[in-house]
């Protein structure tokens, strides 16, 4: 707890000292990019004393270097898929340059671009948020894709991030009944923050499935927000994978315009070391006969803390809303700590919200019976542990599942 | 039993009622006698079960036209609660679940809710506790069923049977019995409508609204009705009911079809 | 009318227990400072120890910022314009009930709690709390042959000063929280309770809390505390008159369970709740917690709140003592515009401690209905298990019903499980009892006991028809 008190301070310093070293605003993002960094300037920094930063410690952000990353590289993973478009983003040079499009993808214009940009994050409350200000004040490139109606396709985003600050911004248009499978994966090859912005808008009956593996190492942090929009009759899945991090934060942030969307959550974290990984989702419904399915898993391991802040809002409007979160916590050291926290909050009186939390060890009962098999209690546990990870994994759309080794993620768990 | 002379307790006439927006029944026409077991039976969606929930009162449905007279009184007028009071009965195809609302409770202010339109006294406890134990053998029901909440994680068979024990404690003049042999295997199906024969008496009747030929085997009604497109098509005897489960529901369609189109409903 | 609004009328019953009793009563002026918390102590003849508490308190308080992370919204308190002492006008505590003014024994007869002894309840024992002080306790001699204390705490300031310096203030800190160090320091009179070594409480204990006069705050402090081996179950009831005004009420209560204690304590709480317009009524801003400080020793706490325009409170369990248990049954239901900040805290510390939580929560009108809870493994809660279920129940659509439950766990050998649903009142749930005849207004009532029956449960004997009754008078009344 000391930490917290030295942390907030240093934080201060860090990112006083980090806007100082930017470069001139510029490129296609300049304006947001000033707006960003006078926010940043204005912002408190995250501290404990704030109920959404309560228990995640920015304290490893300080440590790091006060500059912007360039890092070119493909993180090593199997080529993509014949016919699967690969982007890897770098933070500074435009993904795009001198890549041809499939049928169905296009670039946005400069005046949609205008129009789009920042809109989700508006409409999910989250513009203002201290990480996606950071991401405004350096992100120089935003990849900003539009799918057309009625096609169908596959994505691959890879960064790979080295010492100091990996910007990257995205923004998705759905088309109406556009599907799109998007696998991205962010690795970690420094002492660096990846600062993530994903914005994703649905159109009426499209499809998004989007995979995220975020394997990092102890040195690095990752601050992502994915805020998505949907239409109604749209559907999205939203995997989160995250192992490895010093610190990890994913917020997902969906909101259902006007109901009658359904929405797929899935997330593990694995912490180890002192690790502290965090999710803070927040699924709004303004409209009726929406559907949330909320599954998220935490693994704590050493001395690591895993955060789960799970906010479901069903206002009047959203009558027949259907929604179901769950949240189970797997406590393998008497040295790490969870906190688990799901907030519904609901103003409908025909609606189905069911929430339930688990925190436990491996069961015993389980194990016993494995073992009762002839099988050894290390790899009992593993296999128990495998299980338990599994339910996650296997929503991760194609080639991120491959990305996604158990043996990486549970190394040394 | 037929008998000419029994008096009239159902008179349906010319009912038409809708849900929502959607007419369903086009002008039903049926009278029911004491002592007469009349089997309703029909195709999916020929409106056998809305009959069922106009007549116990269900507030999604609209009555657009007709008259229901109940011995001579107008049935329509009256809350569900009422109906149910003065001796109407629905067995519900779907019996609802109530977590938390213990059965035995449920069975006694039920049954003295009928007991008080009666005059008869109220029944305390451990009198109820006695009367629902001799009737929960009309159902082969154990009485462990009591201290559960209502129908909460009965089995299909289960819940039917628990219908048939609320038949036999209210003792209604009309039953009517909305696909009661649905979800039932061979034993259940015996033993509810082994329950509803024990019940039947001269001075009551019962309406079976039904798929299937099965229950007629079990429970022989005196009249057989066919159902189509929120009307019935034909009545006869028993054997109306054989007829229909050798050639099918086809012949209905046939029929249906060389009639004049049905008059466009005004709401 | 559709079925939500014919519910929701139905829950919408006029207050029974808003009357005023005329009676000459001694106040002090309004407001809070050194002088007024020395003021309270010298009328209350306490010793030394006391006002050493009650000062230090005072000085905490003024250093603390109230709290405001409650989903509540309320205009601010002014803590210099409550009266903070308030007595009906009588010299010393009476001896015999004979002696008590007949206006006073009056309207505890009128709340339905008779105390003369012609008409008390049957093996339960009273003490009815009016405005800030303890006027008559019942059945004293009785429990006195057991060994057993039952008495106004400050009575037993003056009868048990070790026992009271002893406990007093050693499960709620006077640093807790605002409410707790604002109680701590000029806390009027409450109910002590102790049960010593292996005596089992031959009667059940009752507190009967009335606020009277309208301007007055009412800060009272009860402490239980049961030696190895003892057990008590222990009822807490209270009401007020209606004003447009709102009350403030911050109790605070402390249980201590030794070795293989058991403390039973239950709440009925019908406060007056305000107007359909959410005008008057009181704040109810209260500390409950019990420690479980010995081995195999069990809390209990379960409450049925339908009054108060805000309630905040949090009844919880410290479980120090290996297999220590602590319980938290609450039903909740708020209405028009009142709102509530409730739920509990199960701190497990020792090793295999068990908790149960089961929460109840039922908002109609435009109500707002949270529950709040925490569930904590320490680093030594080895094979510390926990339970938690919260329902809600929504009854139209402009009440909101929130849920908030928090589990912390640093220990890998204890399991936490929780659970959570929301629910309403169907139309054909409703249309399935009155096909049956039975009527809408107990269809409703029916369900709503059901709903609650898990709580309704474990409320004792004596008030379990109590409390069923108190949601009846809620929801009965005629169907518009």
């Amino acid at each position: 707890m000391a930490a917290s008190l030295t942390a907030p301070m240093a934080l201060a310093d860090w990112t006083r000292q980090w806007l100082n070293g930017l470069p001139v605003a510029d490129g296609p993002l300049a304006a947001v990019q000033q707006r960003g960094r006078e926010a940043l300037a204005e912002l408190p920094v995250p501290s404990s004393r704030q109920e959404d930063w309560r228990f995640t410690d920015l304290g490893l952000l300080a440590g790091l270097d006060a500059t912007l990353a360039c890092s070119p590289s493909d993180a090593g993973l199997p080529p993509a898929a014949p016919g699967v478009l690969r982007l890897v983003l770098d933070g500074r040079s435009d993904p795009l340059a001198g890549v041809v499009l499939p049928a169905g993808l296009a670039p946005l214009s400069d005046s949609e671009l205008a129009q789009a940009l920042g809109h989700t994050l508006a409409a999910t409350a989250c513009e203002h948020h201290w990480p996606v200000e950071l991401n405004h004040a350096a992100a120089q490139q935003v990849l900003a894709l539009r799918v057309a109606s009625r096609s169908c396709l596959t994505l691959e985003l890879v960064s790979m991030q080295a010492a100091g600050l990996l910007p990257l911004r995205v923004l998705l248009v759905l088309e109406e009944k556009a599907e799109l499978e998007l696998c991205q994966f962010a690795g970690a090859g420094g002492a660096g923050l990846t600062s993530l912005v994903l914005e994703a808008h649905l159109g009426r009956g499209a499809r998004l499935t989007h995979g995220v593996v975020a394997l990092g190492r102890n040195d690095a942090a990752l601050l992502a927000h994915l805020a998505i929009e949907q239409e109604p009759e749209s559907s999205a899945t939203l995997a989160t994978v995250a192992a490895g991090w010093g610190l990890a934060r994913f917020e997902p942030r969906i909101r259902q315009v006007d109901g009658s969307a359904s929405t797929t959550l899935r997330g593990l974290q694995v912490v180890d070391h002192r690790q502290v990984a965090d999710t803070h989702s927040h699924i709004s419904f303004s409209g009726p006969e929406g559907q949330l399915d909320q599954l998220h898993k935490a693994v704590a391991a050493g001395q690591g803390r895993s955060v789960f802040n799970g906010a479901v809002r069903v206002p009047r409007e959203a009558q027949r809303t259907n929604a179901a979160q769950l949240s189970r916590t797997l406590l393998l050291s008497d040295r790490a700590r969870i906190d688990t926290k799901p907030e519904l909050e609901i103003v409908a009186d025909d609606v189905k919200c069911a929430h339930g939390a688990t925190v436990s060890c491996l069961q015993t009962d389980e194990l016993f019976y494995l073992q009762s098999r002839g099988i050894a209690a290390d790899q009992a546990s593993a296999l128990l542990k495998r299980a338990f990870c599994e339910e996650v994994l296997r929503d991760l759309p194609g080639a991120a599942r491959q990305w996604c080794r158990f043996e990486h993620l549970l190394a040394s768990v | 039993m037929i008998r000419p002379d029994a008096p009239v307790l159902l008179e349906i006439k010319d009912l038409h009622a809708r849900v929502e927006d959607k007419a369903i029944l086009k002008g039903v026409n049926l009278t029911v006698r004491a002592g007469e077991i009349h089997a309703v039976m029909g195709r999916n969606g020929s409106g056998k079960s809305t009959l069922s929930k106009v007549l116990a009162g269900h507030p999604a449905y609209t009555v657009t036209a007709g008259v229901v007279t109940y011995r001579g009184q107008d049935l329509l007028a009256l809350d569900p609660e009422l109906r149910a009071r003065i001796g109407v009965f629905l067995g519900f195809q779907y019996p609802v679940e109530i977590p938390g609302v213990s059965n035995l409770e449920f069975l006694r202010v039920a049954t003295n809710a009928r007991r008080a339109e009666q005059g008869a006294e109220e029944l305390d406890t451990f009198a109820f506790e006695d009367l629902v134990r001799e009737r929960l053998k009309v159902v082969q029901m154990d009485p462990a069923f009591l201290d559960r909440s209502v129908n909460e994680g009965f089995s299909g068979g289960e819940k039917k049977r628990n219908e048939i024990l609320q038949m036999a404690l209210l003792e209604p003049l009309v039953a009517i019995l909305d696909e009661t042999d649905s979800g039932l295997d061979i034993d259940a199906l015996r033993i509810v409508a082994g329950g509803v024969n024990q019940l039947a008496n001269a001075d009551n009747a019962t309406v079976l609204i039904t798929h299937y030929q099965r229950l007629l085997d079990a429970i022989t009604p005196d009249y057989v009705h066919v159902m189509a497109a929120g009307r019935i098509l034909r009545t006869g005897g028993k054997e109306l009911a054989l007829d229909l489960e050798e050639r099918g529901y086809d012949w209905v369609d046939q029929e249906l079809a060389a009639q004049a189109p049905v008059p466009l409903e005004v709401a | 009318m559709s079925t939500a609004q014919a519910v929701g009328d139905l829950v919408s019953q006029p207050y029974k227990y808003g009357f005023v009793t005329d009676i000459e009563t001694e106040k002090i002026a309004k407001g809070l400072s050194e002088d007024v918390v020395r003021l309270i102590s010298s009328k209350k003849q306490e010793p030394p120890f006391l006002l050493e508490f009650r000062l230090r308190a005072y000085r905490q308080w003024l250093q603390m910022q109230e709290p405001d992370w409650a989903t509540l919204g309320y205009p601010p308190i002014d803590y210099q314009d409550i009266i903070y002492y308030a007595a009906p006008k009588q010299q010393d505590k009476k001896t015999s009930l004979d002696e008590v003014d007949p206006k006073l024994l009056e309207t505890f007869d009128k709340l339905g709690i008779p105390l003369s002894e012609q008409k008390r309840l049957s093996n339960v024992a009273v003490d009815a709390v009016f405005d800030s002080v303890s006027i008559a306790t019942t059945y004293k001699e009785k429990l006195a042959e057991h060994g057993v204390i039952f008495c106004s705490i400050s009575e037993a300031v003056k009868e048990y000063p070790p026992l009271i310096e002893r406990y007093l203030g050693t499960v709620v800190p006077i640093t807790d929280n605002y409410f707790a160090a604002l109680n701590s320091a000029v806390f009027s009179d409450g109910s002590f309770v102790f049960i010593p070594k292996g005596v089992d409480c031959p009667m059940e204990l009752s507190t009967y809390f009335r606020i009277n006069s309208g301007d007055t705050g009412q800060f009272e402090r009860t402490l239980i505390v049961a030696e190895e081996g003892a057990s008590v179950s222990y009822l807490e009831g209270c009401t007020a008159p209606m004003f447009d005004t709102n009350q403030l009420h911050a109790a605070v209560v402390e249980l201590v369970a030794l070795d293989d204690a058991s403390i039973k304590y239950s709440t009925v709480q019908n406060w007056y709740a305000g107007d359909e317009n959410g005008v008057g009524g009181i704040y109810n801003f209260v500390t409950k917690r019990g420690q479980c400080r010995g081995d195999r020793s069990k809390i209990s706490w379960t409450q049925v709140e339908t009054g108060s325009a805000i309630t905040w409170k949090y009844p919880s369990c410290v479980l120090q003592g290996a297999e220590s248990v602590g319980e938290f049954y609450s039903v909740a239901l708020t209405n028009h515009r009142q709102q509530a900040d409730t739920g509990t805290k199960m701190i497990h510390v020792g090793p295999r401690t068990r908790s149960t939580i089961v929460s109840k929560g039922i908002s109609a009108g435009r109500s707002a209905n949270s529950y709040r809870g925490l569930v904590q493994m320490g680093p030594k809660a080895v094979g510390a298990k926990n339970y938690s279920q919260c329902d809600s129940m929504l009854i139209g659509d402009q009440a909101a019903a929130n849920t908030y439950p928090y589990i912390r766990s640093q220990q890998p050998q204890a399991a936490v499980e929780h659970e959570a649903s929301t629910c309403r009142i169907s139309e054909d749930q409703l249309f399935y009892l009155q096909s049956r005849g039975i009527g809408f207004e107990e269809a409703v009532s029916m369900m709503v006991s059901g709903f609650c029956r898990d709580v309704f449960n474990q409320l004792p004997m004596e008030f379990a028809a109590e409390a069923d009754k108190l949601l009846a008078l809620k929801l009965e009344g005629s169907v518009g």
